[in-house]
């Protein structure tokens, strides 16, 4: 009976502490349980969010203090990029790749700033200044690392076609890897992946200096285009699209030669076969000469 | 050898009956057709007079949609059907075929109707890619796929319809002949009508179009089948555009088609294939491929020698085509003892249209021009003047010679001189109504103009009197002819 007891009483006990465990787990945050933003399999689409307004939410950082978004952005143009300090992805790999394409197009902390913010609520500022060092830039005033709170952080989200969600089993946030174009409040641009090509960086960065860029690709899989651009020499080279286009009339051009040939021997195999027949005036009256 | 040319084929009385009674029907379809799109583009105007100030705009562009298709397709059609009738002077069509487009035609239009109206998609005739699959919640999505569905039925019959009148020459003329190559060598034997040269040329340039059309259906059917793969838009809007302008283009010149074997009759004067005639027909079959260039002018990632060469082809398509049929009608005309009936007023007039229109789209081709004219109403002008008062004057000139030629009912000389009357004024009035607002900067498919272009309001209001005036001319039209393409229906087995 008292070993009985004491079972149920262990028994008890593990629940009581497996709950403990999963509490400890997953309660600390609302939004591990969801996704923030709209998650989709392809790269935030940049037309869609294209000179919307950016919420102009309050941050805390390091060498600013408290201040508003608005406040950074009226200095100078920013380059804003949402991460989180506990990454074992993508996160210090896309920052090293921004900094080393900013010194390489240079006109950081002149042109723009870089701003990088948190979304994970965990994150204190000194998570961040450790992050900043971490990359290679703490001390550079063209940098500023920030934290939000939670709900400024979603309207930021939600504004700018970011996303991320907790992931329980690799205890990690999955999360595009972007950089957000910003003048005067407003989206300009976005960069996405975590490789950072200087020469995308410099078309960004023109565009925020109010300079017209005419043209640059997308992130995503296009079937045909009719040319190729190369931001570097400013030079456009054709692509299989102007295949494409020539494919209409190139396939009438033969397609009509190959139904003239083709009626014309059935016509003349009419012929010869009347003149072998022999009877006057007795043609098909489609195919007299 | 293959160059020799036929006589004209025999058809049986039975058979030109039955050609007949097609032929009836097709016009009928369009005379039926034409009033219903009229009264939808009067209901554009209507929205942009702000005489209905609480309709959403949505209606405004599903109609814009319906009236556009509408309009290019009914008049494709209507020029198709007219043509092949005078084509049977020389080549044996497929009648079957074209009773088969009909049906196709016939659903397509209905598939049509359902999606603009029901479904209330407005996309514009010209369904810039990637509008149609970003519906912001104005059309459900199986408006998209309905819309797509029609296109492709309706270029399905079209396609077919136009290989055969091919296959029909064919049977008759080698391509060289066809085109008229040796006219250009200096010789005139064997001998080819207008009517075949100029059919020829269009129909090879419409394939192209609809091959252009069929790769833009499938691309976006790829798209939208959730292949993970996008779109170039650049790639579309030309694929787009070639279809599209071809399209018109070809209607025009299948309009020409009908003035050279029609006009003559009134004249009392031939009107042959001559060396002049073959060399602008066939710089067209070059021409026509790259004109439409123009319309990219403000896609700025277009290279710039392709916006040149847009340039380049657009003056001189109009030049040969143009001026030698515009020259040779006013030579036609000069001197003669012209009977002037309906018919042959209507066809005159459509020449003219054809020119005065020309020029306005000559000077829009000019890219310092198109820069500051590009989306405004001088768009709408120009090519509402080669349609409305060119290809669609000609087509009713066919029409009115048709019913006269099988009812054999004689003409009322007032009433046509008062639907000439009504036509022109109306017709003219309307057009002179987006040329003032292109000209003062109003943007075309507006629904409702902002403050800063608010003369747009009344040259919208003062156009709706003028499309009054046109439609009562369409209206007597339809009294004076609709009546013998009836009767020439009902008399036809």
């Amino acid at each position: 009976m008292s070993l009985g007891l004491s079972h149920i009483a262990v028994k008890r006990a593990l629940v009581r502490a497996l709950g403990i465990l999963v509490g400890v787990l997953i309660l600390p945050s609302p939004l591990w349980a969801q996704v923030v933003g709209e998650k989709t399999d392809r790269p935030p689409s940049e037309g869609r969010y294209l000179y919307r307004s950016v919420p102009d939410i309050p941050i805390r950082s390091e060498p600013v203090g408290m201040t508003l978004l608005s406040a950074l952005w009226r200095e100078r143009p920013l380059l804003l990029t949402l991460v989180f300090t506990r990454c074992a992805g993508v996160c210090s790999p896309m920052l090293r790749s921004l900094k080393a394409a900013a010194a390489s197009v240079g006109g950081a902390g002149r042109d723009y700033r870089i701003l990088v913010l948190s979304f994970d609520p965990r994150d204190t500022l000194s998570d961040m200044a450790e992050l900043a060092d971490h990359v290679g830039v703490a001390g550079d005033p063209a940098w500023i690392f920030g934290v939000a709170s939670a709900e400024d952080i979603a309207r930021i989200v939600r504004a700018t076609g970011f996303w991320f969600e907790w992931e329980a089993a690799s205890r990690q946030y999955d999360h595009p890897a972007m950089i957000i174009g910003i003048r005067e409040g407003r989206i300009m641009r976005f960069l996405i992946g975590g490789a950072i090509a200087p020469v995308r960086l410099n078309e960004v960065i023109r565009e925020l200096r109010g300079e017209f860029v005419p043209a640059y690709p997308l992130p995503r899989k296009v079937l045909f285009r009719c040319f190729q651009y190369d931001p570097a020499s400013g030079r456009w080279a054709p692509d299989w699209g102007l295949l494409l286009l020539l494919l209409p009339g190139m396939v009438t051009i033969l397609g009509t030669i190959w139904l003239f040939r083709r009626e014309s021997a059935h016509r003349l195999s009419a012929e010869a076969l009347r003149s072998r027949e022999d009877v006057p005036g007795a043609s098909d009256p489609g195919s007299r000469r | 050898m293959a160059d020799q040319v036929v006589v004209s084929p025999v058809w049986s009385g039975v058979e030109q009956q039955r050609w007949r009674r097609l032929t009836a029907t097709w016009m009928l379809v369009m005379l039926l057709l034409f009033p219903v799109l009229l009264l939808l583009g009067a209901f554009m105007r209507i929205v942009q007079a702000n005489w209905l100030p609480t309709l959403l705009p949505e209606w405004f562009y599903a109609v814009m949609t319906l009236h556009g298709l509408g309009m290019v397709g009914t008049w494709f059609v209507g020029a198709m059907a007219a043509v092949s009738y005078v084509l049977t002077q020389y080549v044996r069509p497929s009648r079957a075929i074209s009773w088969g487009t009909l049906a196709a035609t016939v659903l397509g239009v209905l598939l049509l109707l359902v999606t603009t109206l029901v479904g209330r998609f407005g996309v514009g005739w010209y369904f810039l890619y990637p509008l149609p699959f970003y519906p912001a919640g104005v059309w459900p999505n199986w408006a998209t796929w309905m819309f797509l569905f029609s296109l492709a039925i309706l270029g399905v019959g079209w396609t077919v319809w136009a290989v055969d009148l091919l296959r029909a020459i064919a049977r008759s003329y080698s391509l060289r002949v066809a085109l008229a190559w040796h006219y250009i060598r200096g010789r005139t034997e064997p001998e080819v009508p207008p009517a075949v040269l100029i059919t020829t040329v269009s129909l090879i340039s419409a394939l192209a179009g609809f091959l252009a059309a069929v790769i833009i259906l499938v691309l976006s059917v790829l798209e939208w089948a959730g292949t993970g793969f996008t779109n170039d838009a650049l790639l579309m809007k030309n694929l787009i555009f070639f279809f599209g302008h071809v399209l018109v283009n070809i209607t025009m010149y299948l309009g020409v088609v009908l003035v050279y074997d029609v006009l003559p009759r009134y004249s009392a004067r031939p009107w042959k294939t001559n060396r002049m005639v073959a060399i602008a027909w066939n710089t067209v079959l070059f021409l026509v491929l790259f004109a439409y260039f123009h319309h990219l002018y403000m896609d700025f990632v277009q290279p710039q020698w392709v916006q040149v060469l847009g340039q380049v082809a657009s003056y001189f398509i109009s030049v040969p085509a143009a001026v030698v049929t515009i020259f040779s009608a006013l030579v036609l005309v000069y001197g003669a003892s012209m009977r002037w009936t309906l018919s042959s007023i209507l066809m005159y007039l459509g020449v003219m249209g054809w020119a005065i229109g020309g020029v306005a789209a000559v000077i829009d081709s000019t890219i310092a021009v198109n820069l500051r004219f590009h989306n405004t109403l001088w768009v709408p002008a120009h090519f509402h003047t080669y349609y409305l008062m060119g290809v669609v004057l000609m087509l009713l000139g066919f029409a009115a010679h048709f019913g006269q030629e099988v009812s054999q009912q004689s003409e009322n000389g007032r009433l046509t001189k008062i639907i000439t009357a009504l036509f022109v004024i109306g017709g003219y009035g309307f057009l002179l109504m987006f040329y003032l607002g292109g000209a003062h900067s109003v943007p075309r498919r507006y629904a409702v103009y902002p403050q800063e272009v608010l003369q747009g309001v009344d040259y919208a209001r003062i156009a709706l009197g003028f499309i009054a005036l046109l439609f009562l001319g369409v209206v007597l039209y339809l009294w004076e002819t609709g009546r013998r393409c009836l009767l020439a229906f009902r008399t036809s087995p």
